[in-house]
């Protein structure tokens, strides 16, 4: 009887060792480079493991696409890139590691972190040893506080404001709510905003919060039954949980207003966006369900590449793509320009010549932001290192 | 009328916590040791639901509960038997251990971004202006009906009264001819079955799960368990009921709302201050 027991035993711990292989398998079928002394080597960190571990999944498969593309076209005239991101699970004091290994292993130039928190550590840190970096999704108002740094996202006050804007345009009259994360850089930051931006004819706005990884909001749709428009500078878990809690809670003809955050919030598993009777909106810089133009084309070449169920596609992954082509296109122009560029160049020397572009009158053509005629939008940014392109509003779901 | 809908929010929210912290407890008073993977245990509960949902969901429900129970037991006698009389220490280090291990395992099959586990639309309930779902007054039922049932249990049955007898004295107990691995079984066994009906009210109120769904609850039970007295059934309840409710209550007021946690955290201290044993633990004389 013992003996059985362990032999079981065994067997289900091998075969329990095993699930990581067999899973690695499947979800590595992109290989790019890493790095080496001919290639020009970007890196980043941001969260692969734990609760947010969905954006830094989509960015480090987008960053794969485009650095695949790239090379296959030949690279920067016969140069190769290569790419490595390390796991910082979205925690700020893992960043200073990853950032040491990056840095030690030759990184040139980085795309920051993917979330904002460790973001703020590592600006610091890039600071010091003049490293370039165009973060895909750390929305943070500080994040391009040095000459370094530079944001492909909406920084959160670009975004308060604007929603402000749009709420003081259309919705004059109605009774304003907001739900938040208060213990979260990105959404404390766009609600302050957003508050600040709004007219003071609507009042005092009715506030409902969140912690941590809460997910039961069964009380706080309470607070917010009596509210026309609700305010959710959140990502898209927490108001699927929100909108579910809400259903019969929250009036049937209010509507929910999102930030970026809440770009696929109609594409998670199990959720069906068609049964929360209210409308739900939010002002982003990427539809994820564009048909047409230079977007379509990014979304279809992501899921025919990548297990679009388990490390499905957001706006983190498309201006993550847009990164890494910005970059290439910068070093791209600086090279006709003269510059000297190639895998020995140092980090520091990198930095200055990407600045000079960014700052310059660099423009660069991509799938985030409003599409223009040729199905691209134009993105350039400003001297402060924010992003200059026009934010679109995206209504995921009408009322019912 | 609002306070009312407060009210009972809270306490079915507390009747969850309370369902996982006497886990957390009875282990704890039988075994001598923090169970810090029992949160996860509600996860993989969830998960299983999750599996056999598009059978039939009272098949998932069935199936996940033999599931937990199978796990609690297998995780017992794999990770914590053997250490039985090894250091605290080791078995706290490999509890943390196994709890990282399940979210790892979770991740790796079901990806990290939640899914939704819609076990019924069950719908709400209107009064008036208010109106309340139906989970969470199912869920509000069923916890008092199962605190009664292991009260119950362990009151009257040979098992349960050989359960409290080990919690008094295990060398005692043993020379009264308990059988005292058997016993460490059952409390794994019960304890994971409450986490798995735990993982299943807690669908009933968010139908979300994802590889860490568990740590949260996890760690608010297990404040609820040494709130209440760890080690004692009656408290862990206590203690999960009013941890809920002073959940519901903060998250009720929107200047308070922010500091729910804290306010947590700092109930937990207070009573220690007060009473280090918690609300109803009991206080042991050590002999010296």
């Amino acid at each position: 009887m013992k003996t059985t027991f362990k032999k079981v035993l065994c067997l289900v711990l091998t075969l329990a060792l095993m699930v990581p292989v067999l899973a690695a398998c499947k979800s590595d079928e992109l290989e790019v480079p890493s790095f080496s002394d001919s290639t020009i080597k970007i890196g980043l960190t941001g969260p692969l493991t734990g609760g947010t571990a969905v954006y830094g999944t989509a960015v480090y498969n987008s960053a794969k696409l485009a650095v695949s593309e790239i090379n296959e076209a030949g690279g920067l005239d016969g140069i190769m890139f290569s790419l490595e991101m390390i796991d910082d699970q979205h925690k700020p004091e893992l960043v200073a590691n990853s950032y040491a290994t990056l840095l030690e292993k030759g990184m040139q130039i980085s795309l920051g972190t993917v979330t904002t928190a460790p973001g703020l550590e590592f600006k610091e840190l890039s600071y010091e040893d003049n490293v370039f970096f165009l973060t895909p999704s750390a929305t943070g108002d500080a994040i391009p506080e040095y000459a370094n740094g530079f944001q492909m996202c909406f920084a959160d006050s670009n975004q308060g404001t604007a929603s402000a804007v749009y709420f003081n345009e259309n919705y004059q009259g109605k009774k304003v709510g907001a739900f938040y994360k208060s213990d979260d850089e990105y959404s404390t930051g766009i609600l302050a905003k957003f508050e600040e931006s709004l007219d003071d004819s609507f009042g005092s706005i009715v506030k409902a919060s969140f912690k941590g990884e809460e997910s039961d909001f069964n009380q706080q749709v309470q607070a917010l039954k009596d509210c026309d428009i609700i305010f959710m500078p959140i990502y898209y878990t927490p108001a699927s949980q929100f909108m579910t809690a809400g259903k019969s809670v929250i009036k049937a003809n209010a509507v929910y207003f999102g930030c970026d955050g809440l770009d696929g919030v109609d594409a998670i598993d199990g959720f069906d966006i068609n049964s929360v009777p209210q409308e739900v909106s939010y002002l982003s810089h990427f539809n994820s369900n564009a048909t047409t133009g230079a977007a379509a084309d990014f979304i279809k070449k992501y899921n025919e590449t990548f297990d679009s169920e388990k490390e499905p596609l957001n706006q983190f992954g498309a201006a993550a793509y847009d990164c890494v082509y910005a970059i290439f296109e910068a070093l791209k122009a600086a090279k006709a320009e003269g510059k000297n560029i190639d895998g020995s160049t140092s980090a520091s020397e990198m930095c200055e010549i990407l600045k000079a572009q960014f700052t310059g009158n660099f423009e660069y053509h991509g799938i985030t932001g409003k599409p223009e005629a040729d199905g691209k939008s134009s993105i350039s940014w400003t001297e402060n290192g924010f992003v200059n392109k026009e934010a679109v509003k995206y209504i995921v779901k009408e009322a019912n | 009328m609002d306070f009312l809908i407060t009210l009972v929010n809270g306490l079915s929210l507390g009747g969850i916590y309370a369902m996982i912290a006497l886990g957390y407890t009875m282990v704890y008073g039988i075994a001598k040791m923090l169970n810090f993977a029992h949160g996860d245990i509600i996860m993989v509960g969830g998960y299983a639901i999750l599996v056999f949902l598009s059978v039939n969901p009272i098949l998932a429900i069935v199936f996940s509960v033999l599931f937990c129970i199978g796990l609690g037991i297998a995780v017992e006698k794999a990770a914590y038997k053997p250490l039985r009389g090894a250091s605290p220490l080791a078995v706290l280090i490999t509890a943390i251990g196994v709890s990282y291990f399940l979210q790892s395992l979770a991740q790796i099959i079901f990806g990290a971004s939640p899914k939704y586990v819609i076990i019924a639309d069950l719908g709400s309930l209107v009064i008036g202006e208010v109106s309340i779902s139906y989970g969470t007054i199912i869920t509000l039922a069923c916890s008092i009906v199962i605190m009664i049932a292991l009260t119950l249990f362990v009151k009257l049955t040979k098992t349960g009264r050989a359960m409290i007898a080990v919690s008094e004295d295990k060398d005692a107990a043993r020379l009264m001819g308990v059988n005292i691995d058997h016993i460490i079984m059952i409390t794994f066994a019960i304890g994971s079955a409450l986490a798995s009906l735990a993982g299943l009210f807690s669908l009933l109120r968010v139908p979300t799960i994802m590889p860490t769904y568990g740590a949260l609850p996890g760690i608010k039970a297990f404040t609820a368990a040494v709130i209440g007295g760890i080690g004692s059934i009656p408290g862990a309840m206590l203690g999960g009921i009013l941890l809920g409710v002073v959940e519901c209550v903060c998250n009720s007021i929107p200047t308070v709302a922010p500091y729910t946690m804290a306010i947590e955290f700092a109930i937990l201290i207070v009573i220690l201050l007060v009473k280090p044993t918690g609300i109803l633990g009991k206080k042991r004389r050590e002999k010296v």
